[in-house]
C-alpha cells in the first residue's frame, strides 16, 4: 500500500465512523504548548466536547481515548500533566491500520506491516513519562514506526527527529505526518524524519538530550552515545514484541573526567508487581480480565 | 457373504491373493502422509516457529482418529463401499494438500499476536483445520484397506510401515533438491505413484483418469495457482530475521543454499551490524565502528548469524570492548578452541587477540559449504584458509570428549545468539552444547590453568537462561574438580545485554582476578562472582519482589507499599485506595500523588525517577537482576543452590544431557497463573503451547474415543468380550512407541547434531525395522500366547537398558563421518524397533482372525490417537522428568500391555456359543 492509498484509507474510515464532516474536518484552532484539554479524571465529557471544539476530532474515538487514559493513570503509566496532555492531545487513530482501527486504545502492541508493531499506549506513556522530556529538549527517536511515538513527543518539546529503516513505513508515516500537518496539526512540523540506517543517529542535529531506540540489535551502537549529551537519556525496549523491558542509560561524566553510562530499567532498579490489566466499566476501572 | 467381508481384499478377477502392487500402494499413500508431515514442519520452521508445526501436525494426525471412530461405527458400510470409498480418498488426498497448504498459506496467523489479538486463535484453528482434512482422506483410504485386509494384515502393515519408513528418508534426500517452498513435490509424487499402484491393482480405468486429473489439479494448485494469482506458497511471517534483512534497501542475497540442514541464506547489506555485548565505553574509545563489514546468514529465516569481512587493526580495536575477549587478559599466545565456529566472530576475535593457533568446531554441513562458497571468502579474505585455524566438521563437545589434545582457551560465545532473542519463544529444542556433561568435557580439555569461556545473552528480567548456565557450570566444576570450585569462576554481566562465565582450571590467582576486575571495570561491566566476594546485602527482599512481580495479584499494586511516599495508607488514612480513586485523592485539583513536583516539594531533581515519584539513589546501586545473579553465585559456591532454586520465581535447574532445555522455565504448578498475563511469558511460549497442545489433544483424543463409546458400546461392541483390555492394549502401544520414536529423535541428535535428519533417520529406522518386525511377527501368529510375553519383555528390558547406556554409545558415534553415523544410528534403533513391530500387527491379526472387525479399526484408530496424545506429552515428560524417563515410560507402557494382550485373545461371544453348540 502506498501512502496516498494508506491515507485515503485511513481518512474513509474514519470518516465512517463519524459524525458527518466531523473526521477530515481541519483542526479549529491552532495548536499551542498551552492549550491543554482537561486532564481531571472523571471529566470524560469535559475532554470531548473540549477535544471536539479545538482539535475537531471523532467524538467516537475521543470517548476510547479518554477511557485509555483513565486506565493509564490508574495503572501510573503517565504521571505528570504534561505527559498526560501529550497523550491526550495524541490521536492514536491516525497512526494504525486501518483493520485496527476499532482497536486503536486496546492496551495491546499492534502489527504496523513490515514486522513492526506499534507499542501499547501503556508502554509508550511509562517510556515517554520516564525521560522527562522537557520543552525545547532535542529528542532522536530511531525506529520511527508508525510515528506515534515521535507524534507524543511533539507535544513535549519542539525538537524531534526521527529515523526509519524501513523505506516503506519511512514514506507512509511522513505521510501521515503531512496529511495531519495539512489538516493543522501544526505540533508536527517540530518533528523532522528521515529514511536511513539509524545505527548512526543523525550527527548533524546532536548532540541529542534524549534518545529512543525502538529497534533491535545486538549492542547499543556508539553514535548514539556518541551523539547523546553527557547527563542525557536513553531508552531501549528490549526482548520480544509485547514483552519488553525497557532499558535506560544515562550517560555520566565521572568526577576523573572519563565519559561512562550508567545501565538501569525505567524503574530506576526497583521490580515493579505486575499490574493485571484494567478494564473501564461504565466509569469504574475494574480488576483482572485477560486480555 | 462371510467371504465378501472377513476374508482378504482381492482384486476383481484377479488372483484372490494380493499382489505387490498392493503393498507399494498402502506403503507410498502412508510415506506421502509422512513426506507431508516433514513438509509442514519444514514450512512452519522456515515461515513461523516450529512448535506451532508441532501442534498443527499433531493435532492433524487425530485425522486417523477419526477416520478410525467413524468407520468402526459403520463399518459394514466400508466393507460393502470400499472400492468407491477407497477411490475417491486416494485421489483427492493430493488435491487436498496442494490446496489445503496455499490456503493455509494466505491464512494471516501470526504468533506474535496469538495473546494480544483474539482473531489470531482462530487463524491458529484454521490452519489446524485446512492441515487437518487431507490427513483424514489419507487416514480413510488406508482404514478401508486395512479393513479388507484383516487376514495378511502383518503384511500390509509392514508395507504401511516400511513404505512410511523410506519415505522419510526421500524427503530427507527431496530437501537437497528442492527448497522448502517447493518441498511439497516430494509427497505429491510419491502420493501419485501410490494412487497409480492402487487404481491398477483394484482395475478402475475411470479411476485413473480421475487420478491424473487430480494429479494436474494438484500441481496447478500448488505450482501454476500460486505464481497466476501472486500467492504466496511459503508466507514467512515479517517477524522473522531474514524478513529485516530484505527491506535493507542495499540487501542483496549473496548465498543461498538447501538441504536438511536449513534452509540457509546469506545476504550483504551495510546495515547489518555486530559486535554482540559490546561495552557501551566502546563509544568513547575508540574512532569509529567497521562499517559495510558484514553479511548476515539466516538458517530457516532466523538470524542473523554475523560474518565478518576481513578488517585492518586499526578496525577491529572494538573487539577488546566485547565480553570474548575476557580470557584473552590473562593468557598469552594460546592456544584456543571455538565449539561452535557460527559465522567465525569468535575465531576471528582470537586471532586479532593474539591465539597461536585455533581450532573451530561447526557441526551444521551446511555452514561449512557456505564458508567455503567464493563469495563468502572472497569476502571474509579466505578466513578458513588462515594457516593457524583448524576446522573440525562436527560437534565441538564430541571433539573435545575423544582427543587428547589439551586448550588454553576454549570458547562458547552467544553460540545460540538466534534462539535466544528471537520473538515467538524458545522452541523445546536440545542445547548439548550447554550441558553439565558438555560444559566438563570443555573443562576436562583445558590445559592446567587454561580458561573456559563461555558467554550468553542476558535479556531477561528477572534472569532465568543465565541462572541455568551457572547451576550448570558449577555442577559441571564439581565432577571436574571439586576441591577448587569457588576459585574457578569469574563471572561479569552487561544489563540486558550479555554475560560471561569463565572458569579456570585449577583456580584463578589474585592478579589474574585484579586483571578481570579491571576489565569489568573499564567496560561498564557489572562483577557477579569473584573469588572471595562476599554476599550482596541488596539481595534480602529480591526473591520475593521477583515473585510478586511475576505472579503477583495486583493487590500489592502498584506502587512500592514500603515505600512512605507511595503508602496510600499514609496519604489517605481513611482507608480507600487514592491511586484507584483519584477524585478521593485529589478533592482539590492537581494529584500531590501524582505529580512528582508535589511528591518532592524539596526541589531538587523530582523527575529522575518519575514513574516511582521519588529520586533515584544518588551513587551506584546494584540493580535487581545483579543482585540475583550475585546470590546465585553464592548459594552455588556454599552449595546452598536448590534453597535459592526453590524461592527463585522460575524453574532453573541446570541442563543434563537427560534434560538438555534452556526453555520451560514455567513450573507445571504456576501454569494457571500465567494465563492472565500471557505477555508477561512471550519468550517462553514454546513450552507453553506444548501443555496447550497436550490438553488438546487429550480432549480431542478423548472425544474421539467417546464416539464409539457412546454410540456402539452396548450394541455393536456388546457381542465383543475383553474390549476394555483390547483399548487398553492398543492405547499403550501408540503411546509406547511414539515416546521410543519422538524420545528417541531427541536423543540420537547428540550424534546426528541436526534434529531434522535425527528425526528423518529415527522415523525411517523405527518404521522399516518395525515393519520388518510385524512381517516375521506373522509367523509366531499360531504361538502368539507364549511368544509374546517375551517379546514385550524383551521390548522392555531393551528400552531400559539404551535409556540407561545410550549416551556413551552416541558420543563415540557422534566422532564418525556422517554417512558412517547415520549407518550407525539405524543399526542402534533396529533392535528395539524390530521387536516394537510384533504387538501392534500381531493383535490387529488376531482381531481380524476372531473377526472381531468393529473393534479391528477402532484399534488402530486408538494406537493412532494415543499415539498422538505421547507426541503431545513428549515435551512435557522430558522437561518435567527427563529423556531417560521418557524412554522407561515408554518401557513401562508395553510391559502393562502384557495382561492386556490377552483380552485382544478372547474370542466372539457369538463364536464362543457356536462352538458350544458344535
Amino acid at each position: 500500500m502506498n501512502r496516498r492509498e494508506f491515507m485515503a484509507t485511513t481518512g474513509a474510515a474514519a470518516a465512517a465512523l463519524a459524525v458527518p464532516g466531523a473526521a477530515r474536518a481541519d483542526v479549529p484552532f491552532p495548536y499551542n504548548y498551552e492549550m491543554t484539554p482537561p486532564l481531571q479524571v472523571g471529566q470524560r465529557d469535559a475532554y470531548i466536547a473540549w477535544m471536539v471544539e479545538n482539535r475537531g476530532e471523532n467524538p467516537t474515538y475521543l470517548a476510547q481515548h479518554w477511557a485509555r487514559y483513565e486506565v493509564l493513570v490508574a495503572n501510573r503509566d503517565v504521571l505528570d500533566d504534561r505527559n498526560k496532555r501529550a497523550f491526550l492531545l495524541t490521536p492514536r487513530e491516525e497512526f494504525v491500520l486501518e483493520r485496527n482501527l476499532s482497536r486503536a486504545y486496546e492496551h495491546a502492541f499492534l502489527d504496523i506491516g513490515y514486522g513492526v508493531t506499534i507499542s501499547g499506549p501503556h508502554l509508550v506513556g511509562r517510556m515517554t513519562t520516564s525521560i522527562d522530556v522537557q520543552m525545547g529538549e532535542k529528542v532522536l527517536e530511531v525506529g520511527t514506526g508508525s510515528g506515534y511515538q515521535s507524534a507524543y513527543l511533539a507535544n513535549l518539546t519542539n525538537q524531534v527527529w526521527t529515523i526509519e529503516i524501513i523505506a516503506p513505513i519511512a514514506e507512509r508515516t511522513r505521510g501521515v505526518y503531512d496529511g495531519l500537518i495539512a489538516r493543522g496539526y501544526n505540533e508536527y512540523l517540530a518533528i523532522s524524519s528521515k529514511n536511513a540506517d539509524g545505527y548512526y543517529g543523525w550527527e548533524e542535529f546532536g548532540p541529542f538530550d534524549k534518545i529512543i531506540v525502538t529497534c533491535g540489535i545486538d549492542h547499543v551502537p556508539p553514535p548514539l552515545l556518541q551523539q547523546l549529551r553527557v547527563g542525557g537519556t536513553m531508552v531501549i525496549p528490549v526482548g520480544p514484541p509485547g514483552a519488553h523491558h525497557v532499558l535506560k542509560i544515562i550517560k555520566e561524566q565521572a568526577p576523573d573526567g572519563t565519559i561512562r553510562v550508567n545501565r538501569s530499567d525505567i524503574y530506576g532498579g526497583r521490580i515493579v508487581p505486575f499490574v493485571p490489566f484494567t478494564k473501564l466499566e461504565g466509569d469504574q476501572i475494574v480488576g483482572v480480565h485477560a486480555e | 457373504m462371510a467371504t465378501a467381508t472377513s476374508t482378504a481384499i482381492r482384486a476383481p478377477g484377479a488372483t484372490p491373493l494380493p499382489a505387490p502392487l498392493l503393498y507399494l500402494a498402502i506403503g507410498l499413500v502412508a510415506g506421502a502422509v509422512i513426506a507431508f508431515q516433514i513438509f509442514i514442519m519444514r514450512v512452519f520452521a522456515v515461515g513461523s516457529w516450529t512448535h506451532f508445526g508441532s501442534f498443527v501436525v499433531a493435532l492433524a494426525m487425530l485425522g486417523f482418529g477419526l477416520a478410525s471412530a467413524v468407520m468402526a461405527l459403520a463399518e459394514g458400510f466400508f466393507q460393502r463401499r470400499w472400492r468407491a470409498i477407497s477411490t475417491i480418498t486416494v485421489t483427492l488426498f493430493g488435491p487436498l494438500m496442494a490446496g489445503c497448504h496455499v490456503l493455509a498459506q494466505q491464512n494471516p496467523f501470526n504468533p506474535i499476536f496469538l495473546v494480544s489479538d483474539p482473531v489470531q486463535k482462530w487463524n491458529l484453528a484454521l490452519n489446524f483445520i485446512l492441515y487437518f482434512v487431507p490427513f483424514l482422506s489419507a487416514a480413510v483410504f488406508i482404514g478401508t484397506v486395512f479393513l479388507k485386509s484383516t487376514a495378511i494384515f502383518g503384511r500390509v502393515y509392514f508395507a504401511d510401515l516400511a513404505g512410511a519408513g523410506l519415505c522419510g528418508l526421500l524427503v530427507l534426500g527431496g530437501m537437497f533438491l528442492f527448497p522448502p517452498e517447493n518441498l511439497l513435490i516430494v509427497p505429491l509424487l510419491i502420493w501419485f505413484a501410490g494412487g497409480i499402484c492402487w487404481l491398477l491393482w483394484i482395475g478402475s480405468r475411470g479411476g485413473l483418469i480421475a487420478l491424473a486429473l487430480a494429479g494436474l489439479l494438484a500441481v496447478g494448485l500448488q505450482f501454476v495457482l500460486p505464481q497466476a494469482a501472486n500467492l504466496t506458497t511459503i508466507a514467512v511471517s515479517d517477524y522473522k530475521g531474514v524478513s529485516y534483512a530484505r527491506r535493507f534497501p542495499d540487501a542483496t542475497e549473496v548465498y543461498a543454499s538447501h538441504s536438511p540442514f536449513g534452509d540457509l541464506r546469506i545476504y550483504q547489506s551495510s546495515y547489518l551490524h555486530f559486535a554482540p555485548g559490546l561495552s557501551d565505553n566502546a563509544a568513547f574509545n575508540i574512532p569509529q565502528m567497521p562499517s559495510n563489514a558484514f553479511l548476515g546468514m539466516y538458517i530457516d529465516s532466523d538470524g542473523p548469524i554475523g560474518i565478518m569481512r576481513a578488517l585492518p587493526a586499526e578496525q577491529t580495536a572494538y573487539f577488546r570492548y566485547l565480553p570474548m575477549y575476557y580470557p584473552f587478559l590473562i593468557k598469552e599466545d594460546p592456544s584456543v578452541f571455538v565449539v561452535q565456529f557460527g559465522g567465525g566472530i569468535s575465531t576471528a576475535v582470537a586471532l586479532a587477540s593474539g591465539a597461536a593457533s585455533v581450532t573451530a568446531a561447526e557441526s551444521n554441513p551446511a555452514v561449512l559449504a557456505a564458508m567455503d562458497a567464493p563469495v563468502v571468502r572472497d569476502f571474509t579474505g579466505d578466513l578458513l584458509g588462515d594457516p593457524r585455524i583448524e576446522m573440525v566438521p562436527y560437534e565441538g563437545r564430541l571433539f573435545l570428549g575423544s582427543t587428547d589434545r589439551r586448550y588454553d582457551i576454549i570458547d562458547l560465545s552467544l553460540a545460540d545468539s538466534v534462539g535466544l532473542s528471537s520473538p515467538g519463544g524458545f522452541a523445546i529444542s536440545e542445547r548439548y552444547a550447554y550441558t553439565r556433561e558438555a560444559m566438563a568435557t570443555y573443562m576436562r580439555a583445558l590445559e592446567e590453568g587454561g580458561v573456559l569461556s563461555v558467554t550468553v545473552w542476558n535479556k531477561e528480567e528477572p534472569p532465568k537462561s543465565v541462572l541455568r548456565l551457572y547451576a550448570t557450570m558449577v555442577a559441571a566444576a564439581r565432577d571436574v574438580d571439586p576441591a577448587n570450585v569457588a576459585n574457578s569462576f569469574y563471572v561479569s554481566a552487561n544489563y540486558l545485554s550479555t554475560a560471561t562465565v569463565l572458569y579456570k582450571r585449577g583456580g584463578f590467582t589474585p592478579e589474574e582476578i585484579a586483571i578481570l576486575s579491571d576489565n569489568s571495570y573499564a567496560m561498564s561491566f557489572d562483577e557477579v562472582y569473584a573469588p572471595g566476594m562476599m554476599p550482596p546485602d541488596e539481595a534480602s527482599t529480591v526473591l520475593a519482589e521477583y515473585y510478586e512481580q511475576i505472579f503477583g495479584t495486583g493487590d500489592a499494586g502498584l506502587p512500592d507499599p514500603g515505600d512512605p511516599l507511595l503508602d496510600p495508607a499514609l496519604l489517605n488514612p481513611g482507608g480507600a485506595d487514592p491511586l484507584l480513586d483519584p477524585a478521593l485523592a485529589n478533592p482539590a485539583g492537581g494529584s500531590p500523588l501524582l505529580d512528582p513536583l508535589l511528591a518532592n516539594p524539596a526541589g531538587g531533581s523530582p523527575m529522575l525517577d518519575p514513574l516511582l515519584g521519588v529520586p533515584e539513589p544518588s551513587g551506584p546501586q546494584v540493580l535487581p537482576a545483579t543482585a540475583v545473579g550475585r546470590l546465585a553465585w553464592q548459594a552455588l559456591v556454599t552449595d546452598t543452590w536448590s534453597e535459592f532454586a526453590d524461592a527463585y520465581v522460575f524453574d532453573v535447574a541446570e541442563l543434563t544431557n537427560n534434560r538438555p532445555y534452556f526453555a520451560a522455565y514455567v513450573r507445571p504448578g504456576d501454569l494457571t497463573k500465567t494465563l492472565d498475563r500471557l505477555e508477561l511469558f512471550q519468550d517462553d511460549w514454546g513450552y507453553l503451547s506444548v501443555w496447550a497442545t497436550l490438553l488438546v489433544a487429550g480432549i480431542a483424543a478423548l472425544l474421539l474415543l467417546l464416539l464409539p463409546l457412546v454410540f456402539g458400546w452396548r450394541t455393536i461392541f456388546s457381542r465383543y468380550p475383553g474390549k476394555l483390555g483390547t483399548l487398553l492394549y492398543f492405547a499403550c502401544l501408540g503411546f509406547g512407541y511414539m515416546l521410543v520414536e519422538v524420545g528417541m529423535i531427541s536423543k540420537f541428535i547428540l550424534a546426528l547434531s541436526t534434529p531434522t535428519v535425527s528425526a528423518s533417520v529415527l522415523i525411517t529406522g523405527m518404521l522399516v525395522f518395525s515393519g520388518l518386525g510385524s512381517l516375521v511377527s506373522e509367523r509366531f501368529l499360531d504361538r502368539a500366547r507364549t511368544v509374546m510375553p517375551f517379546v514385550f519383555a524383551g521390548i522392555g528390558a531393551l528400552l531400559v537398558g539404551y535409556s540407561l547406556f545410550l549416551d556413551p554409545v552416541l558420543d563415540w558415534i557422534g566422532t564418525f563421518p556422517y554417512a558412517v553415523r547415520l549407518v550407525f544410528c539405524l543399526l542402534l534403533i533396529a533392535p528395539p524397533a524390530f521387536l516394537m513391530g510384533f504387538p501392534l500387527a500381531t493383535g490387529m491379526s488376531w482381531l481380524g482372525r476372531l473377526k472381531k472387525n468393529h473393534l479391528f479399526i477402532w484399534a488402530w484408530g486408538i494406537n493412532g490417537s494415543f499415539s498422538v496424545i505421547a507426541s503431545a506429552a513428549i515435551p512435557v515428560l522430558a522437561t518435567s522428568f527427563g529423556l531417560t524417563a521418557v524412554v522407561q515410560f515408554a518401557g513401562a507402557a508395553y510391559l502393562i500391555a502384557i495382561p492386556a494382550f490377552f483380552a485382544v485373545l478372547l474370542p466372539l461371544r457369538g463364536v464362543l456359543r457356536a462352538a458350544a453348540a458344535g
